[in-house]
Parts: C-alpha cells; structure tokens; sequence
C-alpha cells in the first residue's frame, strides 16, 4: 500500500495525498471549498499543478465525471504582485 | 492606456507566427512575452522538426525561433513586450499587463491568446525529493543555461517529450536509467523510440513508478508492472538506480487565464484538459478573442505555429476586409487538416470534433500501412516491418542503397525533397510513408542526414569480399576519426561487432547530423545501425 503522507499533491503548499482525502472525508467535496480551507491552488503556481490532480480525486470520491465538477474561479490579478504595483507612484489621468 | 489593433499573449511558436501573419498585413501588434527572450519552448528543441517542408520542417527547433525572432525584429509594427506579464482580462475588452514593475492597460482591437501549456505532475510516494524534475526543467538546465541536471535519469513518459529529452540527455553525457511508459505502448513517435533504442536505452512500456528511493535526494525508483486494465500486479516491484526522475507525463492548456475573459470553455482530455470552444479560425465565444497553439489542445509546435498563422490571418482580414488574406487562410487550414489526417492525429479529431461543426472524419484519412504493434511495444521494428523496406537481394548486390525505416504514419516530408536524383517517391500528402525508387537510388546519402527521425539508411552489401559499408547518422561527440575503430551496435544498442570509420561527412550542410559510413563484416549489414566511439 502506497503511503499517502509522503505522496505530495500541492508543493506550494505542502499538501498531501493524506491530508486531501481527509478533506474529502470530512465533506469538503469541491475545489472551492479545499481552496478555502486548505490554500491549494494559492500558492505561486496558482493551482496550475495540483488543480487537475485535486479534480481527479474529487471526482473518484463523488463519483462523478471531471468534466461534471465545478471549474476553480479565475480572478486578476493572475499572480502575486506588489500594491505598489497596481496603484505607481501617482494617479493615472 | 495603450490601444492597438492586435494584442498577442504569448511568444512562442503560436503567438510569434500569429504576430507576423498579422503585421505582415499591415496589423498593428503588441505581442507580450513573460519570459526576458522569445521563442517559447522552441529554443530547447534542438531537433529537426517533422511537419512539412513548406512549413518549416527539416529545421531544428531553436533555428526556427531565430528565424521567426528575426522576421518579428524586421516588422516595425510589432512591439515587443518582454518581461511582461498578463495579469487580467476585464469585461470592457482591457488587459492589465505588470511590465517593468508597472501595472499598465491595453485595450486591443483583437486578441490572440497563445500562452501555451503547462505540465502534468503525478503522484508518487516522495515525490517531493529533491531530483524531481519536470522535463521542461530538464531542458532549461541543459539546454539554456548548460547546467548538466543528474548523472543517470529516469525518464517517465514515452511521449514526444520523454523520447527527445531522453536523447538530449544522452547527448549531454547523461545515462538514461530506463523509459518508463503505464500504457502498453510507446506514445510518442516510433522513430524517436527507435533512436533511443539504437542508444541501448530500455523502454518499459506497462510500468510506472511507486516511489521514489532517498533520504536527502533521489537515489534510486520503486517500479512495478501494470496490468491491461492498468492495475498494479503483485509482486513485480524492482529497483532502478538512479540520480533524477524526469517526469514528462503530458501537458495542460493553459487556460485559466482565459477563463477571466468568461469564454466558453470544455474539459477534453484528448487534448489535454480544458480547452476553449472555438471555430475553425481559433476565434472563442468572445468575439475577437482568439486562442493558437497548446492553449487550445495538446499538439505538436508545428501545428501551433500554423494555428497562430491563421488565427492572425483570420484578424487581419476581418479588419482589412481583404480576399487575398482569406485566400491564404484556406491553404493553412489545408495544412492544419494534412497534420492532424494522419494515426497519430487521431485523439487530436476526436477531440476537436466536440468543439466546433466541422468534424474530422473518424476514420483515419492514412490507416498505417504495417503492422507496427511489435514496434510501438519494444522501440524496435518487427523482422517483418524490416522485410517490407528492404531491396531484394539483386539490387543489394549491385551497390549501395538507401533504406528508409520509417514504419510509421507521420505528418513529415523532408526526405522527398532531399534527394537529388528524386530518388524518393514524391508525396500527394505528408502522412505518407517514403517509397526508394531503388533503380534511381545511387546511395549518396544524403537522404540520411535529412531525415528528422534520423531512420535512413544506406547499405552496401558489396563492399569487399567479406564485407559490406552502412551509413547512418551520428549526432554525438567525440565524432568519430575516418579510418578509427568503433564498436557496431545493433538497433537496439547491443554491440555486434567492431567497425572501420570509412567516410565521415560532417560539413555545413549537414548541421550537426554527421553522416558515417563503417564497414562491418558482411553478415552484419542489416544489424548495424548504430555506432559508439570507442576512446
């Protein structure tokens, strides 16, 4: 049997296998939720890496098709940035 | 805010064919690039490409980007934007790029989204050590910034990626532990597979990893054999040694960016994950945004740079309103369906077939004509598939001849036009298999350095009494010396005998792709097909 605490499914946050489906168990069944409660798809790659494998298991605990399971929301700004980097140094005319 | 007629996200093949389509009929473009240099994934692939000649096939990969890095240089309305990066699409048509610190708007007529894909991870126990590589780290390692990633690799994934980051390895001095592939096939093209096996590289096809073996770092795999229904079976673990574990396990669109403009979108998983609808000529559900290459579904760069080409055809004749450019986009749509009519682009029909109304016929336009089942298992091609191409043993005799060991339909037709006595049956369609006219083959050559899966070779039963000459290209250092002694390999890497280094064309026109001749003893002639330099 494979150990799911050392199979890691989100490396910007340090996330296993293990912890996830503990989520999962406790009814936490969709990427918005597990984003909330667990930061996944917060961190610099913005869930590029772990998205698709949060999905898959999901969808093989709720019995339904990937395809069937509510898309993550996208938002601006896409990735991190500094405030001062939206607002400059002055007001746009 | 910037306005402009066209915004391109994205500086890879797609978006840099998109930019010059469009300025080059009188578009004014803003293509925007993350990364500090142009060319995508490009400037890693130091490969021929396949494809066709027309389109750039015949060419390395990074040779391409100079090439299309200078043809966007040369058009003074394209402005290049590096370091750029997008940050979000808005309802009233304004994308916010971060640029030099700097928030900044744009406000384009048009878009064209070819941000490319991202790659799959897998899940393993400790698949966090360190050795873990994705393969496009791999090669901006190796082949950016010539840092060598490991001593011994292990590469999983048999894909395009797997077999040429494997190869490029190889090339780099770096040992290949194995080829790990879950299906029981090989996934990407044959003769890249074939070119590892020459190597003596093993590919194990229905096997995938269990964990990966180290405390500090990665020191060795924990393997395991799957069933037909992708099911461990007990009792098959063993360990391979091994420094990196290279995982190139497929890619995914990159759309989540995309998802901000509320296009529509679809989760394929023929073409990689979600991909957004769209017709014919890449436009989405938004009017005036556009999507080109992986962002779209999982392909080949060569269908991307075309994809880009007619998305920004299709731009600029809808703001020029002019006939010629539509005229054009009908001969790259001709190219885009050529790519994809053959086996290899069955998934990619299938796939694109929920998308928009004109259906790719389901069946395969060019069925494979051999059996290549043996093939897509091992690497190596069946005695049967070798049957097939071989000259019967009267033209043999009569001196030196090229034989193509290409046994499976690909979009590729550079050898065609390699031969300078036509030797090579012209093609109605790329997805054909070469056929040597063997009355006008004369064994030049030339053909062999040519062909972008390096899978032609020429033969020459007679060259003495006791024995014969095979040419084959070389694409390793040290070169080898004429008249030096080298172990002859079979195809799948084995030694079989000792060689002389004949001939060695090594030239400009060759680029890089030495084509050697080494004699064998004659009962070797149809086994050597790969040669190691022996210091």
């Amino acid at each position: 049997m494979m150990k799911e605490e050392n199979i890691v499914i989100c490396r910007c946050e340090d996330f296993t296998l293990k912890e996830l489906r503990e989520l999962l168990e406790q009814g936490f069944n969709t990427v918005e939720e597990i984003k909330r409660v667990a930061r996944l798809g917060m961190g610099p790659c913005q869930g590029k890496t772990c998205g698709p494998l949060i999905k898959r298991e999901i969808a093989k605990y709720t019995k339904q098709k990937i395809e069937d399971l509510d898309r993550e929301a996208s938002r601006p700004p896409y990735g991190g940035i500094m405030f001062g980097q939206v607002v400059g140094d002055d007001i746009e005319k | 805010m910037i306005k402009t007629d066209l915004l391109v996200v994205g500086a890879g093949p797609a978006g840099m064919a998109a930019s010059i389509s469009a300025a080059k009929n009188g578009i004014n473009v803003i293509l925007l690039e993350e990364n500090e240099r142009v060319g995508g994934q490009l400037i890693k692939q130091t490969h021929r490409f396949f494809g066709s000649q027309k389109e750039h096939a015949g060419i390395r990969g990074i040779h391409i980007a100079e090439d299309l890095k200078k043809e966007i240089e040369s058009y003074k309305n394209i402005e290049l934007m590096l370091s750029a990066t997008l940050m979000g699409i808005y309802e009233d048509g304004i994308f916010t790029v971060l640029k030099d610190d700097k928030m900044i708007k744009i406000k384009p007529e048009k878009t064209i989204m070819a941000t490319g894909a991202f790659e799959k991870y897998l899940l393993f126990e400790n698949n966090d050590l360190p050795g873990i590589y994705g393969a496009g780290a791999v090669q901006t390692l190796m082949n950016i910034n010539g840092v060598l990633p490991a001593k011994k690799v292990l590469m999983i994934g048999s894909g395009n990626i797997g077999l040429i980051v494997s190869y490029q390895l190889m090339q780099a001095g770096v040992e290949i532990a194995g080829v790990i592939e879950a299906s029981n096939k090989i996934g990407g093209y044959m003769v890249h597979a074939a070119k590892l096996k020459r190597l003596g590289v093993p590919i194990y096809t229905s096997h995938t990893i269990e964990k990966a073996i180290g405390n500090e770092r990665v020191e060795g795999a924990l393997l395991h054999k799957l069933d037909s229904n992708w099911n461990k079976i007990e009792g098959s673990e063993f360990e391979i040694d091994c420094d990196c574990i290279c995982l190139a396990v497929g890619l995914s669109p990159l759309t989540d960016i995309l998802f901000q403009s509320g296009c529509a979108v679809k989760y394929l998983p023929e073409l990689g994950g979600y991909v957004p609808y769209r017709d014919e000529h890449l436009e989405t559900s938004i009017k005036g945004l556009y999507v080109a290459g992986d962002v779209s579904g999982i392909e080949e760069a060569t269908g991307a740079m075309v994809e880009g080409e007619i998305a920004g055809l299709h731009v600029a004749g809808t703001l020029k309103q002019d006939d010629k450019i539509f005229e054009r986009i009908k001969e790259m749509k001709e190219e885009l369906r050529s790519l994809r009519a053959g086996p290899v682009g069955h998934k990619i029909r299938e796939g694109l077939s929920k998308l928009y109304d004109e259906i790719y016929v389901e069946e395969d336009e060019f069925p494979e004509v051999y059996d290549i089942e043996f093939f897509r298992k091992t690497g190596t091609p069946s005695e049967e598939n070798l049957k097939a191409v071989m000259p019967d043993e009267e033209r043999l005799n009569k001196g030196p001849v090229a034989v193509t060991e290409c046994f499976q339909r690909i979009p590729c037709d550079p050898c065609v036009y390699s031969c300078p006595y036509n030797a090579i049956k012209p093609f109605e369609d790329m997805n054909e298999l070469p056929e040597v006219i063997f009355e006008k083959c004369i064994g030049c050559g030339i053909c062999v350095g040519k062909c972008p899966g390096l899978a032609i070779f020429v033969l020459n039963k007679n060259y003495s009494e006791t024995t014969s000459t095979v040419t084959l290209p070389y694409e390793f250092l040290p070169k080898p010396a004429k008249e030096s002694i080298v172990d002859v390999l079979d195809r799948s890497g084995a030694k079989i005998c000792e060689g002389k280094i004949i001939r060695i064309l090594d030239g400009k026109a060759q680029d890089k792709t030495s084509i050697v001749t080494v004699e064998v003893p004659k009962e070797f002639y149809n086994q050597a097909r790969n040669i190691k330099v022996v210091l």
